[in-house]
């Protein structure tokens, strides 16, 4: 099946100029700008296939809503080629539009004087959904997100999460194929979060709605997403499984060991001689570091057991928040960072 | 020009209702705009009662007739008066103008639905009531017969579009500006001037005179008034109407190759 969007060597210059300081600067500037040239996408490609929900997080300023809006055709790219749902985005954006829905968390796609359902109905005109499907559709949304309660409430009086909600609908009234969503949760409380990720899962699952979506909440991408993308400066750092990124970031693996009583520290000591550091955390608690190259975990844990009366073994996985930062702070994947792996796209 | 989007007319009807129950947010200002348009037409009355009584055949036009073509001016700029122009500016400059992109639906004729909803309020709210007000007042004719009527009707039909047509275009240039209220108030009064709502185009001095005959600005006020006068009569009269909405196509036209190669330039800012 060939991909849903294809994205080939996309760059997106922007020409900001420099303000020279003070007074005498700015009359400078009236006669005179100097120009500079930055580069906001540099040189991205990657294609997505019928399907599959990808996670597209980098730190603000990376270039995430940038690349989303060349994406649904509003940007036009400085070079670089982008095929969506067999369409050029900004070349044919008309009848591209037709074929996408867009969310964007900070910004609704409503009409902000008119209540919902006016806008839905707009959206259903504009959209040529027959009055059928509208109703199926909305009836069916209604079950996971309730809109019901205020369907009629101008857009400007409902709170953040009713409204997001309402614009995810909105999104998806046409059922479109492909979806943006770009931050789509900020700002939200658990419950909102909660209902819009069970929503957003369940279109994937029984329409095959194709998801694109940006977040700065990993859980988004923890919980959506088996695929994610990071980007950094306007390239992409890493392309893949976030488990994968987790093991190629993570060489070092920690197993928190409860012991039974204060005896069994003498047993788990031992374990210190071969290449496992051991650390106390408590009386009976201690945890082990090892590296998964020289150490199997399986194979500790078989051993642990045979040898140390324990309570409880718990292989710590690390907070992908933690994966996280080290990436957007330069630690990993970026081609200055010491330790960097070659293979940061697989 | 592509008409995809153009096409779609139960949408754009829609979006005409819109533009019709949005008003209803702005009453009040209705009540005082009638006002407001009644003290400015008794300004001209005095103005012009000075003018005449020192030149009672000034500009071709008996002080009746001028007083009608002050009063009519008036009462259709209620009409065909919006302000897409700082609507659509705003919307650019804070990034709005993105939801309207992302609809597989042309702004412009949205924009124009819009407009020419707007413009059936105002009808209702403001242009009849004025009307009704000044008739009483003062000592108006009433169109000069009733195929000047018909045609002064077209041609407004035509005033409307065409103020909405160049306020598209005005207000797309805040693409590529970072303050614009320096354009908007120019064209604001640039308009008010050359489409004969403040004085006749036929009192200009000469080179403004013959050059508003190039513009399409004097088809706002000027054409429609000279048709319900019976100054513009048989040919002339069709001619006029027709210009008129060349015009409004070829503005049409201007403003939606402008708005493509406008949102090829597009930076939108923040999110």
């Amino acid at each position: 099946m060939p991909p849903v969007v294809e994205v080939e060597n996309l760059v997106k210059d922007f020409r900001t100029f420099d303000r020279r300081e003070g007074v005498w600067g700015a009359i400078q500037d009236l006669y005179s700008r100097r120009y500079r040239n930055f580069r906001a996408v540099d040189n991205v490609s990657f294609s997505i296939g019928q399907g599959e929900m990808v996670g597209y997080i980098g730190p603000n300023g990376a270039g995430k809503s940038t690349s989303i809006k060349m994406l649904t055709g509003i940007l036009v790219p400085s070079s670089g080629r982008i095929a969506a749902n067999g369409f050029s985005p900004w070349r044919e954006r008309t009848r591209y539009a037709r074929t996408i829905g867009v969310v964007f968390g900070q910004r609704t796609q409503l009409w902000w004087d008119i209540g919902v359902v006016e806008s839905f109905r707009l959206l259903q005109k504009i959209y040529e959904i027959p009055q059928a499907e509208y109703e199926h559709r909305l009836s069916k949304f209604d079950e996971v997100l309730e809109l019901k309660r205020y369907l009629h409430t101008p857009v400007r009086k409902l709170s953040l999460g009713e409204r997001m909600r309402c614009d995810v609908a909105a999104a998806l009234l046409h059922n479109p194929p492909l979806l943006f969503l770009d931050e789509p949760t900020i700002g939200l409380d658990i419950v909102a979060k909660e209902s819009i990720r069970t929503f957003l899962k369940e279109v994937n699952r029984e329409n095959g709605t194709t998801m694109l979506l940006t977040t700065h909440d990993l859980s988004d991408i923890e919980e959506l997403c088996h695929r994610l993308m990071i980007i950094d400066h306007g390239r992409v750092l890493y392309d893949g499984g976030l488990p994968e990124l987790k093991r190629m970031l993570w060489e070092e693996s920690t197993l928190k060991v409860d012991l039974r009583d204060r005896d069994q520290a003498a047993q788990l000591a031992v374990f210190s001689m071969e290449g496992v550091g051991v650390e106390r955390v408590d009386e009976l608690s201690y945890r082990l570091r090892f590296r998964r190259e020289e150490v199997q975990p399986a194979e500790l844990i078989r051993r642990i057991v045979n040898e140390v009366q324990v309570l409880d073994l718990t292989m710590e996985e690390q907070p992908i928040e933690e994966v996280v930062r080290r990436i957007y702070t330069g630690e990993a994947l970026h081609d200055d960072a010491h330790g960097t792996p070659e293979n940061a796209r697989p | 020009m592509t008409l995809a989007g153009w096409t779609n007319f139960p949408a754009l009807v829609e979006f005409g209702k819109i533009g019709f129950v949005n008003m209803l947010a702005f009453r009040l200002r209705y009540y005082t705009g009638i006002l407001t348009y009644f003290i400015n037409v008794t300004v001209y009355y005095f103005i012009w009662r000075a003018i005449y009584a020192a030149d009672p055949g000034f500009a071709g036009l008996s002080f009746d007739e001028m007083l009608t073509y002050v009063s009519i001016a008036w009462i259709i700029r209620s009409l065909y008066f919006n302000n897409i122009d700082v609507q659509i500016s705003q919307e650019i400059i804070e990034g709005k103008i993105t939801s309207a992109l992302l609809k597989p639906i042309d702004l412009q004729a949205a924009t124009l639905a819009r407009a020419l909803g707007e413009s059936v309020f105002r009808l209702i709210m403001l242009t009849i009531p004025s009307a009704m007000v000044l008739f009483a007042v003062y000592r108006l004719h009433l169109p000069a017969n009733s195929l000047a009527f018909a045609q002064f009707s077209l041609a407004l039909l035509g005033s409307i579009l065409l103020v909405s047509a160049i306020n598209f275009i005005v207000g797309g240039f805040a693409v590529k500006m970072k303050s614009i209220l320096g354009l908007l108030r120019a064209k604001f009064y640039v308009m008010d001037l050359l489409s004969g709502l403040i004085v006749p185009i036929s009192i200009f001095p000469s080179p403004f005179r013959e050059l508003s005959e190039w513009l399409p600005f004097q088809h706002i006020v000027y054409t429609p008034l000279m048709l319900y006068l019976g100054k513009l009569s048989g040919a002339e009269a069709w001619l006029a109407l027709g210009v008129t909405w060349v015009w409004v196509f070829a503005l049409i036209a201007t403003g939606s190759i402008f708005w493509k190669s406008m949102t090829k330039h597009m930076t939108i800012h923040g999110g």
